[in-house]
C-alpha cells in the first residue's frame, strides 16, 4: 500500500514539474497512463482477492457445497480491473 | 508440545474463521436438544452416529456401551476439532488459540489429580482425558502412571503450573481437600493467558483481552456468588484470578459477605444487561444454580455478541471454543440424567441453551 502511495506522489510531483516545463504534453504518455491505471487496479483486486479465497478455501474444506458461491465471491473483485479497463479505450 | 511462537506475521485469520464458522453452524440447535432430552441413552447414542460425532462413535462403538460412549466420544470430538484450530493457524493467531487452549491442560491435570485421590484405576481416568492442549502424550503417561497426587505435583515441578502447585499441595496436605490445588490451576492459567503477552500493543491483542477478560469476569463473579451464597467464612480475595476489570482484590473481598450488595455492584456493571434475568431470578428464587447458568449464558451470548462485531479476530474462535464446550457439557447432563432416570423438564433445567 505504502509503496503505492509513494508511487503516486512522485508520479504527481513529475506531473507537476512536467507541466512547468513543456506546457503541450504531458509528463507521462496517455498509452502509459491507462497502462499505470490498470495495473494498479489489477493490484487491488489481487489484494482484495487474497483474503477472500482464504476464506473460500476454508469454508470449501469444511463444505463442498460452498465451491460455487466461493468461487463467485472469490473473482468479483476482478470487476474492478475490468472497469479500469475501459480507460485503455477512452 | 505446543510452542506458542510458531511463525511470525498476524495469521491467516479469513481462512481459520471461514473454517470456524462453518463447524460453529453445525453445533446442535434448540430441537436437536428438544429431541435429545426425549431420548433414551441408547438412542442418543444412535443420534449421535447420525451426526458429526460419527467416526468417534464408530471407533469407540466396539469397546465401550451406552453412556460411557457417549462421554468418551465427546472427549475424544473435542480434542480433534480443537487440534484442527491448531493445525489451521498461523502466526499470531496460532500463539492466542495455543495459550487458549492451557485449559485442557488444566482439565487432564485436574482430572488426573481428582482420579487419585478417589482411588480411580488409570484406565478410567485416560478415557476421560482432553488431549488437546500443550502437555504432550509422554507427559500425560507419566502424569498417570504416577503413584500419588504428590508424585503428579513433582513431575509437574517444571512446568508453568510448577510454582502454583507446590504451595497448593501444601495446603493440601494439611486440610485434604483438593480445593487449593484446582483453584492454584485455575488461577496459573488464566493469569498466565494475560500476561506476557507481546509487549506491542495491536488491535487483535486488545480484542484478545478484551474477550478473556470477559471469561475472567464471570468467572469472579460465579466465585463471589458461590461465597455469597454459601455463607462460608471463607477468604474471598484467595479465589480472585487477575485480570478481570469487574471486580479489584479490594472490592471482592468486600461484597462477598453480602449477596445485596453483590447483586447491586453486578448490576451497575457493563454486565448489568446481559445478566438481568439472572438476577432477578436469583434475587427472587434465591436459586444459585439458575444463576450460575444464566451467568454461562450471558458470557455465551458475549461472546456471540464480540465475534460478529469483530468478525476477523481471534473472538470467533474463541466464541466457537466456547459453545463447543457447551454443547459437549449439554450432551453429557442429557445423557447422565436420562441414565440416572431424571424428567425431561429436570435435565432442560441444567442446559444452557441460546
Amino acid at each position: 500500500m505504502i509503496e503505492a502511495l509513494e508511487l503516486t506522489t512522485v508520479l504527481v510531483t513529475l506531473l507537476q514539474q512536467g507541466g512547468q516545463t513543456v506546457e503541450a504534453a504531458p509528463a507521462i504518455p496517455t498509452g502509459a497512463a491507462a497502462a499505470l491505471a490498470v495495473g494498479l487496479a489489477a493490484l487491488g483486486a489481487g489484494y482484495a482477492e487474497r483474503g477472500i479465497g482464504a476464506a473460500a478455501v476454508g469454508a470449501i474444506a469444511e463444505n463442498d457445497e460452498m465451491f460455487g458461491r466461493g468461487l463467485i465471491l472469490t473473482v468479483l473483485p476482478e470487476t474492478l480491473v475490468i472497469l479500469a479497463l475501459v480507460v485503455v479505450f477512452v | 508440545m505446543i510452542d506458542t511462537e510458531k511463525t511470525s506475521g498476524p495469521g491467516n485469520y479469513e481462512y481459520v474463521i471461514a473454517r470456524v464458522r462453518s463447524r460453529r453452524a453445525s453445533l446442535f440447535d434448540d430441537d436437536d436438544y428438544r429431541k435429545l432430552t426425549r431420548m433414551g441413552p441408547g438412542e442418543i447414542a444412535r443420534f449421535m452416529e447420525e451426526s458429526e460425532y460419527e467416526s468417534e462413535m464408530n471407533a469407540l462403538g466396539a469397546r465401550h456401551s451406552g453412556v460411557d460412549l457417549i462421554e468418551y466420544a465427546l472427549n475424544r470430538n473435542v480434542a480433534k476439532h480443537f487440534e484442527d484450530l491448531l493445525r489451521w493457524s498461523e502466526g499470531e493467531l496460532y500463539g492466542y488459540i495455543a495459550r487458549y487452549l492451557r485449559k485442557f491442560d488444566v482439565w487432564n491435570v485436574k482430572t488426573i489429580v481428582r482420579g487419585k485421590y478417589s482411588g480411580e484405576s488409570r484406565e478410567n481416568v485416560e478415557t476421560d482425558l482432553i488431549r488437546a492442549g500443550e502437555f504432550d502424550e509422554g507427559l500425560l503417561d507419566e502424569l498417570l502412571a504416577a503413584g500419588s497426587i504428590q508424585g503428579v505435583i513433582e513431575r509437574l515441578d517444571s512446568t508453568r503450573y510448577g510454582d502454583a502447585l507446590a504451595a497448593a499441595y501444601e495446603e493440601y496436605e494439611e486440610t485434604d481437600v483438593l480445593v487449593p490445588i484446582e483453584n492454584a490451576l485455575d488461577r496459573a492459567f488464566y493469569e498466565d493467558l494475560l500476561t506476557g503477552l507481546p509487549t506491542e500493543p495491536s488491535r487483535p491483542m486488545e480484542l484478545y483481552v478484551e474477550f478473556l477478560s470477559a471469561e475472567v469476569d464471570f468467572r469472579n463473579l460465579r466465585n463471589a456468588f458461590r461465597i455469597a451464597r454459601s455463607g462460608a467464612d471463607m477468604e474471598a480475595a484467595e479465589y480472585y484470578i487477575e485480570g478481570g476489570d469487574l471486580f479489584t482484590p479490594a472490592e471482592i473481598r468486600q461484597l462477598a459477605g453480602d449477596m445485596d450488595r453483590l447483586v447491586e455492584h453486578v448490576r451497575q456493571s457493563r454486565y448489568g444487561e446481559e445478566l438481568r434475568d439472572g438476577l432477578d431470578a436469583l434475587e427472587e428464587a434465591g436459586s444459585l444454580l439458575e444463576f450460575e447458568r444464566a451467568v454461562d449464558a450471558a458470557l455465551l451470548e458475549y461472546s456471540r455478541r464480540l465475534s460478529s462485531r469483530y468478525p476477523l479476530s481471534i473472538c470467533p474462535v474463541l466464541a466457537y471454543v466456547l459453545a463447543k464446550e457447551r454443547e459437549v457439557d449439554n450432551i453429557r447432563a442429557i445423557a447422565r440424567g436420562r441414565e440416572g432416570g431424571l424428567s425431561q423438564e429436570e435435565i432442560e433445567n441444567e442446559l444452557v441453551i441460546l
